[in-house]
């Protein structure tokens, strides 16, 4: 016999905790409410017929936001077997709130009493042998962080399966009450609803989402109930809410023993008193993203002359990864050309171009994650809300839009939590603008390549701040212009401050690599492939033209005459405006859709001619003889021989990157033409891994649409901007 | 009175909620329910930090301003 546990409870009480504990899956914990946005499945680790649901976190079982709705309907429709109702033991009146609620809809139920390591270090006590005896079922004392409790716990919830033990029904409202939600949910049952003894309740809440679900007469009667005990007009809904607060305060005098009477200033609020001050809060949260940045993508680490751990770790990976090249190109040197075309110059340069990038986006994703589990995460986007709020969106946008600088799939989903549509729509608009971590290998081949004698880190720096100040523009326009409702509201708990495990951290790091193998093992390699058959075959190829007319036989033509030239050459055009009216880069774009990683392998691939004798001596044809003997050729007269080495060490790797592409310059000519190339990758289109999350979020088609045609057309004309004002200056 | 007229450190007891019937809802839900003593223990340009039922929720001062209490 096999059982369906759900887990339930408010948001951040610990249910991704202990999913994980039971389960032995990596599900993210984070320490604000709103992580989870999605149910999750998974095992019982000691008894495989027991499937485990882990829950999006909820206040009460009428929905505010989108991911309650997933919470309540798996309860209230699909019918676990069993619900264990997860309790802060640090909250309990607010989180006894819920577990009503859940009692009253007959599910069988236990009650996990968490963090009972904090209520212990409070002083508080909790009985919970009294809280089972009120409440009629079974409740175990847990503390999920380190596994304390939960064998009891599991114990107890199948014995409950089992038995399919409906909870008694508690004593929580006044004669009144009960009488009018009797006297519904006869005219329930005899409409032969299922559910309603808590369907009457919800009825009687006022509730839209169970309303829609009955029929209108059966509504208007139970209006009818209502109106003959409260007169017209009452507000059942407030009555429903006050009563069921006064039967837990009674509940909690009788179980609960508080360690100390009154509030007394915890450690929390204490650094609340710094970390939201109203003058340092905002320069605090400065300091914070500077340190971010620093340690992910900066050669000069905190201005101490050394690399960050992400460079550091970069070069690493790079070395590593070189190594393994010369390896394999190695062993397949004896094969035939086109063999060693595919898998040295097509896969392993391919995947070489963005491999040395994981790091990077490694260490951004840690950071990121430990903001969150500390808790800071939920005071920031409080912090931000005013500064939000002038854009029209409320501080909780900020939580996606951060995550966005990782993954825009991710940072979409997050749009959930959001409580108003409009936010919503915008949100997962603007997440698309934000520099995820697959686009940060194309700023870095392009700061490389095309910006040798600039300041580097000053452009990669500028857009990221491109990107938000693109983002809030487009608000300030969406909310001017189409969504027209006003602002909306911030509600959040602030979770207490916490010291995030290491488990909950390398957690985070290990999902983002083994995300990025699967998407570099699929996805990424397949590109890799595609692209490399249309870059070096034609329709000749397979006539026997291409053979005969070679050299050696081989049946690759030229890059300039191949499939994905044609493509290129149909869009290119398109593109001339933005100052990169080539083939090569027009394909570059439409890569990158299938993921923004394929941007640089397909540059890798397309500008992968070595630097010719021609090239070179043209190059240098554009300086002066001074000019040349202080490049390095003796008496500043131009030498073949040494053109190689003097180019490669002196003009174009003085930035010491040896991922550069100088063919880049010949499709790309102006700085002005380079910059808007990363703005528009920068602003168009996401992956379509992430418009599949946007089609989840936004439900239909047609509003998908509507949001990549905003993100199309704000790439395209600031990208444009971008290449006229630009060539006016650079 | 209106909550968001409170001084930090000040403690009063809700009296009711102009708004939207889900945003009353919501916070219902959240322990702000009539009679419920609330105290304030932040504020700053966003809005304030309040202490409701044992648990810190912040609010945006829009908010604050149309939660009544006495
Ligand atoms: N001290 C303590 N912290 C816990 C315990 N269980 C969970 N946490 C922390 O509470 C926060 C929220 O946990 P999470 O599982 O994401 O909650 P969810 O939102 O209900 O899924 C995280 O920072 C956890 O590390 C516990 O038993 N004791
Ligand atoms: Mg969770």
């Amino acid at each position: 016999m096999s059982y369906t546990i759900a887990l339930a409870g408010n948001p951040n009480c610990g249910k991704t905790t202990l999913f994980n504990d039971l389960t032995g899956s990596r599900q993210r914990v984070g320490n604000w409410p709103g992580v989870t946005v999605d149910k999750k499945e998974g095992t019982y680790k000691k008894d495989k017929g027991i499937n485990i649901m882990d829950l999006p976190g909820t206040y009460s079982l009428s929905p505010y936001s989108a991911e309650e709705i997933i919470a309540r309907d798996y309860i209230v429709k699909e019918k676990p077997d069993a619900v264990i109702d997860i309790v802060d033991g640090t909250s309990i009146e607010r989180n006894l709130y819920l577990t009503l609620q859940i009692l009253e809809t007959g599910v069988p139920t236990v009650i996990a009493l968490n963090m009972m390591d904090e209520v212990e270090a409070r002083g508080d006590k909790i009985g919970a042998e009294k809280l089972s005896e009120i409440f009629g079922v079974p409740v175990v004392p847990i503390v999920a962080r380190n596994g304390k409790g939960i064998l009891e716990l599991m114990a107890e919830a199948v014995e409950v399966a089992k038995g399919k033990k409906t909870p008694k029904k508690l004593p929580v409202f006044d004669e009144k009450l009960q009488g009018t939600i009797d006297d519904a949910k006869k005219l329930l049952d005899d409409a032969g609803e299922t559910d309603s003894q808590w369907k009457a309740i919800k009825l009687l809440e006022n509730d839209e989402n169970i309303a829609g679900q009955v029929t209108e007469e059966l509504k208007k009667r139970v209006g009818e109930v209502a109106e003959k005990a409260y007169g017209s007009g009452a507000d059942l809904e407030a009555a429903v809410a006050d009563q069921r607060y006064q039967y837990i305060a009674k509940v909690v005098k009788d179980a609960v023993k508080k360690g100390t009477t009154g509030h007394v200033e915890t450690k929390s609020d204490k650094l609340d008193k710094i970390l939201t001050n109203r003058i340092l809060a905002l320069p605090i949260f400065a300091v914070v993203m500077y340190l971010l940045f620093a340690c992910t993508n900066s050669e000069n680490f905190l201005f101490l002359g050394i690399n960050s751990p992400g460079i550091w770790l970069a070069g690493i990976v790079e070395s590593i990864w070189g190594w393994l090249t010369d390896l394999v190109a190695g062993l397949v040197g004896g094969a035939s050309p086109w063999v060693y075309s595919l898998v040295v110059d097509g896969i392993m340069e391919g995947l070489g171009a963005i491999l040395g990038f994981i790091p990077l986006v490694l260490v951004l994703y840690i950071l990121i994650s430990f903001l969150e589990d500390c808790g800071y995460m939920a005071r920031i986007a409080f912090v931000l809300d005013r500064i939000f709020r002038r854009f029209g969106l409320s501080g909780r946008s900020f939580i996606p839009l951060l995550q966005g600088f990782g993954c825009s799939v991710p940072a979409v989903m997050a749009t959930r939590t959001l409580e108003s549509e409009k936010d919503r729509k915008i949100t997962t608009i603007l997440a698309g603008f934000m520099p995820c971590g697959a686009k940060l290998p194309i700023f870095a081949l392009f700061v490389s390549t095309l910006f040798v004698d600039s300041n580097q880190t000053l452009v990669t720096y500028s857009l990221y701040i491109f990107s938000i100040v693109v983002a809030i523009i487009v608000s300030l326009l969406l909310n001017k212009f189409v969504y027209k409702d006003g602002a909306s509201n911030f509600i959040m708990e602030l979770p207490q401050y916490r010291i995030p495990t290491l488990k909950s951290i390398l957690i985070h790091g290990w999902e983002k690599v083994k995300g990025f193998a699967v998407k570099a093992g699929t996805v990424i390699f397949v590109s890799t492939i595609l692209i490399w058959f249309l870059s070096g075959f034609n329709f000749d190829s397979f006539n026997g033209t291409n053979a005969a007319e070679s050299e050696d036989g081989s049946v690759m033509c030229e890059m300039n005459d191949s499939f994905m030239a044609s493509i290129g050459n149909v869009i290119a055009p398109i593109f001339k405006p933005l100052g990169f009216g080539e083939w090569r880069p027009a394909v570059g774009v439409v890569t990158g859709w299938i993921a923004k990683e394929n941007v640089v392998v397909t540059f890798a691939q397309l500008y992968d001619e070595d630097v010719t004798d021609e090239y070179l001596e043209e190059y240098f044809a554009q300086y002066s003889s001074e000019e040349l003997e202080e490049l390095g050729f003796e008496d500043g007269e131009y030498d073949a021989e040494a053109a190689g080495d003097i180019y490669s060490e002196g003009v174009l790797f003085e930035g010491g990157d040896e991922n550069a592409l100088p063919h880049m310059k010949d499709d790309i000519k102006t700085k002005a033409a380079a910059y808007a190339y990363m703005v528009f990758n920068l602003l168009c289109m996401p992956c379509f891994a992430a418009v599949g999350a946007m089609k989840r979020e936004l439900k239909t088609w047609k509003e998908t649409g509507k949001a990549v045609a905003v993100q199309m057309v704000t790439a395209y004309v600031v990208a444009l901007l971008v290449n006229v004002v630009g060539g006016l200056f650079l | 009175m209106a909550l968001a007229m409170m001084e930090v450190g000040e403690t009063r007891e809700i009296k009711e909620f102009h708004g939207k019937e889900e945003v009353k809802r919501h916070l219902q839900d959240l322990g702000f329910v009539k009679g419920e003593r609330v105290q304030v223990i932040g504020e700053n340009p966003s809005g304030m930090i309040l202490l409701v039922k044992g648990v810190r929720i912040a609010l945006n001062r829009g908010l604050a301003s149309r939660i009544m209490v006495v």
